[in-house]
């Protein structure tokens, strides 16, 4: 107790009143006070003696142990690392070194809501072999591609359409004979691969696609997407035969997976890879009031007609994410119909499109049901998850109190947070927002079973009930999951917000339509306010339903799509038609809530548009293999598709594009070696999760045990000299 | 600032001063007016010092404790959780699906392993994140379920539930329930220390079904985080 307030006494603050330790100190001699320093001295070396020699204790413990270790995991017979890397992912890593670049340059044409691109992909072969390269890329999901050259130096061989065996066959037969082939196959409607026979030593061959596409209106800004890198897909299914240039094998749910999973580099270890020049030629038709990038930097300058051409600032990058290119007309100039006409023999073509007025109407509003489901898989990982938990939690803390609601995430297994869709109480809502906050990635995509909990086929027509789905719809099994949803729907809506830098277009856009809702893209977290806002905005106003179009009398117009889909606040209608005659006025009804709307068209009144007629075939096409999943027949639809893809000129799911040099180049002695051309991973993904990695198994429980034990030593050590010194002043006495 | 050493001492309380001068016998010796100008400059910086080093040592002794407690913690929750594990995967063995041990889990038991030889039994749950291993190993997802034909991989910590590994030998048998019936006994093949990303030891082998036990290596480094892995196949029998 003593010791304890001479402590206390001895650090008292010298301004204060009690400053005891002056006189205290002052009455000390000369000899006392360097006594004292050389006991503290001596304290502090023994101190650190004895730290010192228990560290040195306990590393040599830690050492000895580590090395009795050694010989431990010797005892055991030791598997010799294998020759042939049985991993699927090593394998494709390993030979993907030794492949032809690829560089692409595309240059795009936007006049109004359509646009036209060039992409050329050059192939570098920078080896002493001969090399054939596969290049697996994405286009924007609607596109119609209906043009292939080959270009050798100054030579320009123009591609043939045929069907896909038949191109296939003609590829193979002049890839083995030496010469110099291309061939663009359709594996996706936004996926296609590119081939490249007999690309000469130190050589290079450029491949060059055109295609055409129906840009997106929505709620008053027309966006264009290019796609750059597929992202690596998970392919659900038991594995079976046959292999291909992919790292999956095939499974019986996803029976082309070798080919849709091209070898892709890890970030970590690779520099990225496949750059990308791009150039916009934008032509909006209307006074802008802004264009936007958000992903990429770009630089637009304005040419003397009045359209902007938009670069990309930094001129060239990584094909690792989607550009966006999004424009919003100057205000009152946001056209309200478009008609673009053109004729190819004694057919019209003609694209319609149509924007709905957003007009209020007062509708009794149905107390709703909204099932989030959130995509927790391993591509998931990283800024994706972020993204989709921020825009998920907006959206629970967003609903009403009279609105019920669940959540459900899914990986390689799915759950839901609650058994049944419970009220939106604040309570419930503080707690949902709560376990989605604390949900981490990990696993497969089993996007079935998460499909199957959330929908459940019923019909109630006292609540509308709405699941809003958020993934980066990197699956490969896309047809059967819009089988699923088409058959499971119900009375439900199906709404897809596409996550993260490259997202699946093709299945945004059709899970959506297949539950006759409507998607959204996200792609960094900046965005999730402005985008859910959106969203929610077409959630929560009435649909425009029952849309019919009267097209006039004597036209035999033949339309695609048969059935206009219901329209969310903001979208247009957007039909393409093939005429007879263009001549007198077309009708459109619909059914806003219970308010019946029409409008009429002038077919007169029309702008000459280019490539109309292959927007319409390429219509056709999706109509004819959405109605696969009404049970149409597979030989008739192939059928149609191959006749219509044929006259088209059209890459179709059932047709290819080939092009081949007569001469053949590459001696009959030297070999072909062959490749598919590795592609970056999408920007923010993580490759250990996406591919796996072996799971972490230590925790750090030893380390701080003994960090404890150590500091502890360390406190007793610094307590017991404080001890000494205070003995010290009291033996001066 | 508050009192330096809160925990053991007791603070200098203001107006005491005169009181417990008198019990300090130091005080009383010196001559009080005449040296209070003349306070030596080491004693000051002595006694800061020592303010300083019960300050330290203080500090020290919290983040002692809080240390061992954290390593105490990490052990015992390992442990406490496969009791409740176990009751979970009795409800599983009668039937109920995806058996939360407890009301808050975001996992369930999968799989009973057991090594018979040397009285080990664990509970595998569902994923091997980082979140679910601290309570038992964790059936790493993608691969087919312990006792599923194919190579099931299972990962847990070499300090709690896979510390055992190290001792298993060739030869030795593990015998995995899946379910009240379904019981598959495998045999230690071998066993190999492997980067962690290696995958390949978590390939499917055509025609073979195998149980492959992955924890981190070596068993002794004091912190998690290293990049090998001890990996132990087993094939069944």
């Amino acid at each position: 107790m003593n010791t304890a307030q001479s402590h206390s006494r001895a650090s008292g603050n010298p301004g204060s009143t009690n400053n005891h330790w002056i006189p205290a100190c002052a009455g000390m001699t000369r000899l006392t006070r360097s006594r004292l320093v050389v006991v503290d001295v001596i304290a502090y070396v023994v101190l650190a003696f004895g730290i010192g020699l228990a560290t040195a204790v306990t590393l040599a413990g830690v050492v000895l142990l580590l090395a009795q270790e050694a010989q431990a995991a010797e005892f055991m017979p030791m598997r010799p690392a294998q020759a042939q890397q049985g991993t699927l992912l090593l394998k494709s890593e390993g030979s993907t070194l030794a492949v032809p670049a690829v560089a692409t340059d595309a240059e795009i044409r936007v006049s109004g809501i359509v646009a036209r691109a060039v992409v050329r992909q050059t192939y570098r072969n920078p080896y002493d072999a001969w090399f054939e390269g596969i290049y697996v890329f994405p286009l924007p999901e609607n596109a119609a591609v209906d043009h292939l050259r080959m270009k050798i130096g100054e030579r320009v061989i123009e591609g043939d359409i045929q069907k896909r065996q038949a191109a296939r066959a003609q590829y193979e037969q002049a890839k083995s004979s030496g010469q110099r082939a291309a061939l663009v196959e359709q594996e996706r409607p936004n996926m296609f691969t590119t081939s490249v026979a007999n690309i000469p030593p130190r050589g290079e061959i450029t491949v060059e696609i055109e295609y055409q596409q129906t840009l997106r209106h929505d709620s008053g800004s027309v966006s264009l997407r290019f796609p750059m890198v597929v992202g690596p897909r998970y392919i659900p299914g038991t594995p079976s035969e046959g292999r291909g240039h992919g790292w999956s094998p095939n499974t019986d749910q996803v029976p082309d997976a070798a080919r849709i999973t091209p070898p892709v580099l890890n970030p970590d270890k690779h520099a990225p890879t496949n750059p990308v020049r791009l150039k916009v030629v934008l032509d909006a038709g209307v006074p802008l009031a802004r264009v936007d990038s958000p992903y990429h930097p770009i630089v637009m300058r304005e040419t003397d007609g009045g359209s902007r051409i938009v670069e990309l600032a930094a001129g060239e990058v990584p094909a690792n994410k989607d550009f966006e290119l999004t424009w919003t007309p100057a205000a009152g100039h946001v056209p309200q119909a478009a008609l673009f006409t053109e004729q190819r023999g004694d057919k019209h073509y003609a694209l319609l499109m149509v924007l709905p007025p957003a007009k209020e109407v007062a509708a009794a509003r149905l107390p709703r049901e909204v099932i989030f489901v959130i995509d927790t898989s391993g591509s998931m990982s990283g800024s994706s998850l972020a993204q989709a938990k921020e825009a998920l939690a907006l959206a629970v803390s967003r609903l009403a109190e009279q609105d019920t609601f669940n959540v459900i995430e899914f990986n390689s297994y799915a759950k839901a947070l609650y058994g049944d869709a419970r009220p939106a109480s604040a309570a419930n809502r503080e707690s949902a927002v709560r376990w989605v906050r604390r949900l981490q990635s990990q696993g497969g995509t089993e996007m079935a079973l998460a499909l199957n909990l959330a929908l459940n086929g019923r019909e109630n027509p006292g609540r509308v009930r709405q699941v809003v789905f958020l993934t980066d719809g990197a699956v490969g099994n896309e047809d059967g999951l819009f089988k699923l949803i088409q058959d499971k729907l119900g009375d439900s809506r199906l709404f897809t917000v596409g996550i993260g830098s490259a997202p699946n277009s093709h299945f945004m856009s059709k899970a959506a339509q297949s539950g006759r809702g409507t998607y959204t893209y996200i792609g960094k977290v900046e965005e999730v306010k402005e985008k859910m806002g959106a969203l929610f905005a077409k959630l929560e106003s009435p649909v425009l339903k029952g849309i019919e179009i009267a097209w006039p009398a004597g036209s035999l117009a033949e339309a695609w799509p048969k059935r206009v889909p219901d329209l969310y606040l903001g979208e247009p209608i957007v039909v393409s038609a093939a005429l007879e005659k263009m001549a007198g006025e077309l009708r459109i009804t619909g059914l806003r809530g219970d308010a019946a709307w029409q409008a009429t068209l002038p077919l007169g009144e029309m702008r000459a548009g280019k490539g109309m007629g292959v927007l319409w075939a390429r219509a056709k096409i999706a109509s004819l293999i959405d109605s696969l999943r009404d049970g149409a027949k597979e030989e008739e639809v192939r059928d149609a598709v191959v006749e219509i893809a044929l006259a088209h000129h059209l890459v179709s799911k059932y047709t290819s594009l080939v092009a081949v040099d007569k001469t053949p180049l590459r001696p009959a002695d030297a070999a072909l070696k062959s490749g598919a051309v590795p592609t970056n991973l999408p920007e923010g993904w993580e490759f250990d999760k996406v591919f796996g990695e072996l799971p972490q198994g230590a925790t750090d429980s030893r380390w701080h045990l003994l960090a404890g034990l150590l500091t502890l030593l360390l406190a007793a050590g610094l307590f017991l000299t404080a001890r000494r010194r205070s003995v010290v002043l009291w033996g001066v006495k | 600032m508050s009192p330096p050493f809160p925990l053991t001492l007791p603070a200098p309380r203001r107006g005491e001063g005169k009181h417990s001068g008198e019990e300090w016998p130091l005080g009383v010796e010196c001559a009080w007016p005449a040296t209070m100008h003349a306070a030596p400059a080491q004693a000051v910086v002595r006694g800061k010092a020592r303010r300083w080093q019960l300050w330290l040592a203080t500090a020290l002794l919290t983040i002692g404790l809080w240390q061992l407690g954290q390593g105490g913690y990490i052990q015992a929750k390992a442990w406490l959780a496969q009791v409740l594990i176990k009751q979970a995967w009795s409800r599983t063995l009668e039937g109920e699906a995806q058996a939360r041990p407890w009301p808050w889990a975001d996992t369930w038991p999968v799989a009973r392993i057991a090594v018979p030889g040397r009285d080990i039994e664990r509970f595998v749950l569902a994923g091997a994140n980082g979140r679910t291993i601290a309570f038992g190993p964790g059936h790493v997802f993608g691969t087919p379920l312990p006792g599923e034909s194919g190579n099931s991989v299972i990962g847990a910590h070499r300090d709690t539930h896979f510390a055992f590994l190290r001792e298993l030998r060739q030869g030795e048998e593990i015998v995995v329930q899946k379910s009240a019936a379904g019981i598959r006994r495998y045999r230690v093949e071998h066993s190999e220390i492997v980067d962690k990303s290696e995958t390949r030891v978590m390939g499917q082998v055509p025609g073979e079904s195998r149980l492959t036990l992955v924890t981190c290596y070596p068993f002794d480094a004091l912190r998690a985080g290293g990049p090998l892995r001890y990996v132990v196949t087993a094939k069944a029998i």
